[in-house]
């Protein structure tokens, strides 16, 4: 076939760049739009953040601050021997609390009636503190002792609002009445607010107490799973990837392999959960609840995740560097060792970090290996026992608390998610810190 | 020794030839890049294979030091013998041979370290220098070698990748001497470079030559025309004619040849 002749196209009209022609016109609007578009994305995704953010802190904060009632209180030898010479020995110590609490506030030109239930509904059981002091501290007795006492969680409700007198008519646990006492408190400086300390040092408390309840506890408990998360995955899943990589032929196998580690990576946690109940506790028989199991749980989740990154991270180095380090005679493993890992390092604990804030905020898995709630009683004894010892996790305290009835422990699930995100933010941060350090450029 | 041996006629005097190639073919999958190619590669002479895109020649340099076991789906047939040695038998380590056959690529590579540290690499993993001493004066010396030295002298602990082109193409060259290698593969080690930079590495292959064999694979006729005193004409995968350089490029034998040599094919 010959050619056709090319049909001689009618002369160009001249035209000038000073006159934008229809189509430059829809291109920019086309580019003018989709600009517009992606900050709206940006904006709206900023606005959710912030939304978010705020209604964390705001519902949280309350969680950090406790009221407590501060107050000098001076036990004579007499009143202690009298005291521990009743039938109700507990009820006599407070009694003297109570009259020594009215005497301050008289002095101080007020009069308030109260009794001694009205007490217990604000301080709890008063009485047993002061004992349990005073039989330890012989010594004290005859001086003042400054004693510092946390509030009833209704009354630091009412501190931080969420506790009106409206909403206490048919509250047993605090009267709107109790209030005048504790308005009274407040204006003679006995009652104050300060620093929830307890609430990041302590352990859960029981579900009649909100106010005693902390997170500590919990943290030492993920801080324990993550150190076996990071001693299992990291090394496992840097070797299987540098041997996948690296090493393995490709073929069938491998293949099949990969695909299953990327299916792993998709596979939901409480399905892990459920596999570590069976294996680790049902089949091996490790302790129920402890930081181990639950970080060999996490350590089956993280893995597929680290694999996947370091796998990435090796590609990403040049070939080019490999074929130098192979030209001068150096063997795949020192290549790999000494050229290869090295510029895949930022990467690797990238990832690494990443799979480990992952498994840090995970709960399902935990809520199947009973990890949860109120095994946290306290601290473990030593190190080696913070493996073993039963414990919770920050994620699943979190979620036990918000599962509970007094609406005083949800203010602390809201304070909990704080404390998980701040450490969540550290462990981004340090992923940034440790990429910008190990970066190199070529 | 024998340094203006180098134009003696191929297959001469059997002690001048260090690389021994027979019925080399080369499969890259399906794909039969190289086919037949059998050639003597001779001692303290630089041999240029030219051809064009795509002929097999790097794909053949690439297997006189067995480069080509890091592409999985490469399979080389045929005899290869380094001073009578099957570099294919099943008890060489490529490790070994690769101490032995340097290479130079395309692209200057440094490793993203120091200086001192891209040439001390080749040195330290196979043993060469005894202490800290012994390494400074190989450094050095293979610097001065790469004819980089006077520019690099002071500032050895400066990373090798913030160099130049040209600069980073001689680091790479003085980076494959220092192992001490006996044959120096350069695959188009001048591709990547400027004419002046081109010019001094150039010069560099001429005064390697004094103690290694040069295997030099170049796009330019001009280059190899200029360097080696041996040329090998690749054309689709086979060896259409190897002889000097003054006959390849003044008497032809294969027609082919005298195509590509005047630009009429490739």
């Amino acid at each position: 076939m010959t050619d056709t002749s090319i049909p001689k196209d009618a002369p160009r009209a001249k035209t000038s760049i000073h006159q934008i022609d229809a189509l430059t016109k829809k291109r920019n609007a086309a580019e003018k739009r989709f600009k517009a578009y992606g900050m709206a994305a940006i904006g709206i995704g900023l606005f959710f953040l912030i939304v978010l953010f705020t209604s964390i802190i705001r519902s949280g904060a309350p969680a950090f601050t406790r009221t407590v009632l501060e107050v000098d209180f001076t036990l004579t030898q007499a009143q202690y021997e009298e005291a521990e010479g009743q039938l109700f020995k507990t009820a006599a110590y407070s009694d003297f609390f109570i009259a020594e609490l009215e005497e301050t506030l008289t002095a101080d030109g007020m009069s308030v009636e109260f009794d001694a239930d009205t007490i217990e509904r604000i301080l709890g059981k008063v009485g047993g503190t002061l004992r349990e002091y005073y039989r330890a501290n012989e010594d004290k007795l005859g001086e003042p002792v400054t004693f510092s006492l946390a509030t009833s969680s209704r009354v630091d409700g009412y501190f931080n609002g969420r506790v009106t007198r409206d909403g206490l008519e048919d509250s047993r646990f605090l009267m709107a009445a109790d209030l005048d006492l504790v308005d009274a408190l407040e204006e003679a400086g006995i009652i104050t607010s300060e620093f929830n300390w307890p609430f990041i040092t302590g352990a859960d408390s029981g579900v009649d107490n909100p106010g005693g309840a902390g997170i500590g506890a919990s943290v030492v408990g993920s801080f324990f799973m993550m150190l076996v998360v990071l001693a299992l995955a990291l090394p496992i899943g840097v070797a299987a990837s540098i041997y996948l990589e690296e090493f393995a032929p490709q073929n069938r196998f491998t293949d099949l392999i990969e695909v299953n580690i990327s299916n792993l990576a998709a596979v939901p946690s409480i399905v892990f959960g459920i596999l570590g109940l069976a294996v680790f506790i049902q089949f091996m028989h490790l302790p129920q609840s402890a930081p181990l199991v639950g970080g060999l749980v996490l350590t089956l989740m993280t893995l597929p995740t680290i694999i996947i990154s370091t796998r990435a991270a090796l590609k990403a180095v040049p070939p080019s560097i490999r074929e130098a380090a192979l030209g001068i005679g150096a063997s795949r493993m020192q290549t790999v060792f000494h050229h290869v890992l090295p510029l895949a390092m930022p990467g690797i604990l990238t990832g690494t970090i990443i799979g480990l804030a992952q498994a840090l905020g995970e709960t399902a898995p935990l809520l199947l290996i009973g990890m949860v709630g109120f095994v946290a009683r306290g601290y473990p004894d030593g190190f080696l026992q913070g493996f073993v010892e039963p414990n919770s996790a920050m994620p699943a305290q979190i979620y036990t608390w918000a599962a509970r009835a007094d609406s005083a422990f949800y203010d602390k699930a809201w304070g909990g998610i704080i404390i998980l995100l701040i450490f969540l933010m550290f462990m981004n941060i340090l992923a940034v810190i440790l990429r910008r350090r190990f970066e190199r450029r070529w | 020794m024998m340094k203006d041996n180098v134009d003696a006629k191929v297959g001469v005097n059997a002690m001048d030839v260090k690389f021994t190639a027979k019925d080399v073919q080369v499969y890259y999958g399906d794909n039969h890049a190289i086919k037949d190619v059998s050639v003597d590669i001779l001692d303290k002479t630089v041999t240029a294979f030219i051809g064009p895109s795509g002929c097999g020649k790097s794909t053949f340099l690439r297997c006189l030091n067995r480069m080509n076991d890091t592409i999985p789906i490469a399979r080389v047939e045929g005899d290869i013998r380094l001073d009578g040695e099957d570099i294919n038998a099943p008890q060489v380590d490529p490790v070994q041979l690769r101490a032995k056959v340097g290479m130079v690529f395309q692209k200057p590579n440094p490793f993203p370290k120091s200086i001192y540290d891209n040439i001390a690499y080749g040195p330290r993993i196979h043993g060469l220098a005894k202490n800290k001493a012994d390494l400074d004066e190989i450094v050095e010396k293979s610097l001065r070698r790469g004819a980089i030295w006077d520019e690099v002298k002071d500032r050895l602990d400066a990373p090798g990748t913030g160099l130049s082109g040209g600069q980073q193409q001689r680091l790479c060259i003085a980076r494959a001497v220092a192992t001490e290698p006996e044959v120096l593969l350069m695959d188009e080690p001048c591709s990547a470079l400027d004419p002046i930079a081109t010019a001094q590495v150039e010069e560099l292959i001429d005064e390697l030559r004094q103690d290694y064999s040069v295997v030099i694979v170049t796009h330019s006729m001009q280059q190899a025309a200029r360097v080696s005193q041996k040329t090998a004409f690749f054309h689709l995968g086979n060896l259409v004619e190897y002889d000097d350089t003054t006959n390849i490029f003044t008497n032809p034998q294969d027609t082919r040849t005298e195509s590509y040599i005047t630009g009429r094919i490739g």
